[in-house]
């Protein structure tokens, strides 16, 4: 099944945010939407994952799946240990006992176990974001929406949470559609990396992330120049 | 910090010292036991009333009468309080009652009460229209305020309602409630026993009351008002040490 969006229009009243968005999401890789803050990635996200309403157009395969979603901020329920953030939302798809297997698997698999029955208040904010992740990883789903989670973290912490949403990915294939405004971000995660352009938003430029597969720096480098001068003009 | 807190004991105790030696001075300048006992007539008849065998019946009473009341009230406001906010029509159909209830005298509902209830459930109901609109509003406050964000996140991965609201609503009134628990506690207590004064069940703090008013035992009256006080102050440390529990172990 392709997952896709297709000539997507949509505007808040005499303000047109969409204007014909197209784009193919290939199955298991992440696909980076990169663009201006305020351009209206979140508002596409939203559509895609049917919180709010298109004007026009398709949203092919998405909709009869299973998401996760990570957002800008850990969305960490304040009096539920980790374990039981995890539990909460896992409680509806699996049993009782493959809850407890599921939490265990993924606590081992980041080598996270001694925080599993923390409260969110005793983590700093690099790691409620990673349990964040985590979660959105234990969750049995095929597609994975994130909505700029790396946006509230300090540089350190940033870093800290890209490595380890990107050890999660190696082990835990999934098809990731990571929005951001962070060019560093999109290069560092995208496998495909789409442009788009300030309002109406269209799309400017879809490009083929070679560094990702080959890790060759020079790659990144002139692919940064690519995307840069896209973004200038 | 703690230098402070042991300043801040000290004063409160010398605060208690002054206001018990003004009451000696007082009650020996007036000479008048019937307008202002003594402190020695008093603490006898603190203690004849410990000593009499149907005290802690008497207690027992006002405090299950109290304990109920509150229960009755908590468990209506949870539930009318979740369904105000998922119902507009629940919510529209609630306000006028709560206006009501806020604008009329308590005097004239206890008055009515009387007419309408027996004599051993006019206190609970004295104690429910006074406590209930506020663990009403303070549960329909916690409803209100909490973060749409966590709300979307479950909506989003799809969690039951009935999960959310064990799981989320809940946890978010307790942790509301935990904050007006005591004082309201404490406002439910005096007003059952007001009711019991109005009302004169068999056994109650309120109708012993009205009994010492009648001999005109005014130093059984003070005696009486300083068991509610210790009774009061032993809810209120049950209070805080509830909201300890809540707020460590658990919600917070």
């Amino acid at each position: 099944m392709e997952y896709a969006v297709k000539n997507i229009y949509k505007s808040f009243g005499p303000l047109k945010v969409l204007d014909d968005i197209s784009i193919t999401f290939p199955k298991n890789k992440t696909t980076c939407i990169l663009g201006p803050s305020g351009c209206g990635k979140t508002t596409l996200l939203n559509i895609m994952a049917g919180i709010i309403e298109k004007d026009a157009g398709e949203v092919l395969g998405i909709h009869k799946q299973d998401i996760s979603f990570v957002f800008q901020e850990d969305r960490l329920i304040e009096w539920k240990s980790v374990r039981d953030n995890m539990a909460f939302i896992l409680k509806k798809k699996l049993k009782k006992k493959e809850i407890e297997e599921t939490i265990d698997r993924f606590l081992r698999l980041v080598n996270l176990q001694e925080y599993k029955h923390y409260y969110p208040r005793n983590l700093s904010g690099g790691m409620r974001q990673r349990i964040s992740i985590l979660r959105a990883f234990a969750y049995p789903s095929s597609i994975l929406i994130m909505d700029e989670p790396f946006k509230s973290l300090d540089i350190n912490n940033k870093r800290i949470v890209m490595e380890f949403f990107k050890e999660l990915i190696e082990l835990e294939r999934r098809t990731c559609i990571l929005v951001t405004h962070n060019l560093e971000e999109a290069l560092d995660l995208g496998h495909k990396i789409v442009i788009l352009s300030d309002k109406p938003t269209r799309v400017k430029k879809v490009i083929e992330n070679i560094y990702m597969e080959s890790g060759d720096e020079g790659y990144k480098v002139q692919l940064r120049k690519e995307i840069e001068a896209e973004l200038m003009e | 910090m703690k230098n402070f807190i042991l300043k801040d004991r000290q004063f409160s105790l010398l605060s208690k010292l002054i206001l018990i030696g003004l009451w000696a001075f007082l009650s020996h300048l007036i000479d008048k036991e019937v307008i202002l006992p003594s402190v020695r007539s008093t603490l006898v008849s603190l203690i004849n009333i410990v000593k009499d065998p149907s005290f802690f019946s008497i207690i027992l009473h006002s405090l299950i009468r109290s304990l109920f009341g509150f229960l009755f009230s908590l468990l209506l406001a949870i539930s009318l309080g979740i369904l105000s906010s998922v119902s507009k029509f629940i919510y529209s159909l609630l306000e006028p009652i709560l206006n009501f209830l806020s604008s009329v005298p308590t005097m004239a509902i206890i008055i009515l009460a009387l007419i309408w209830l027996n004599n051993e459930l006019v206190p609970m109901f004295v104690g429910f229209i006074m406590v209930f609109p506020i663990l009403y509003q303070s549960v329909l406050k916690a409803i209100i305020n909490i973060d749409r964000k966590i709300m979307e996140m479950a909506s989003l991965y799809k969690v039951d309602r009935l999960s959310i609201i064990k799981d989320i609503y809940i946890p978010s009134i307790f942790i509301n409630l935990s904050s007006v628990l005591t004082s309201a506690l404490n406002i439910n207590l005096k007003m059952v026993i007001a009711g019991e004064v109005l009302s004169q069940p068999k056994l109650g703090i309120g109708s012993n009351l009205q009994m010492e008013k009648m001999y005109l035992n005014t130093a059984g009256v003070f005696a009486w008002i300083i068991i509610i006080l210790f009774i009061s102050k032993v809810l209120g440390y049950m209070g805080s040490i509830l909201k300890k529990l809540s707020k460590e172990e658990k919600w917070k």
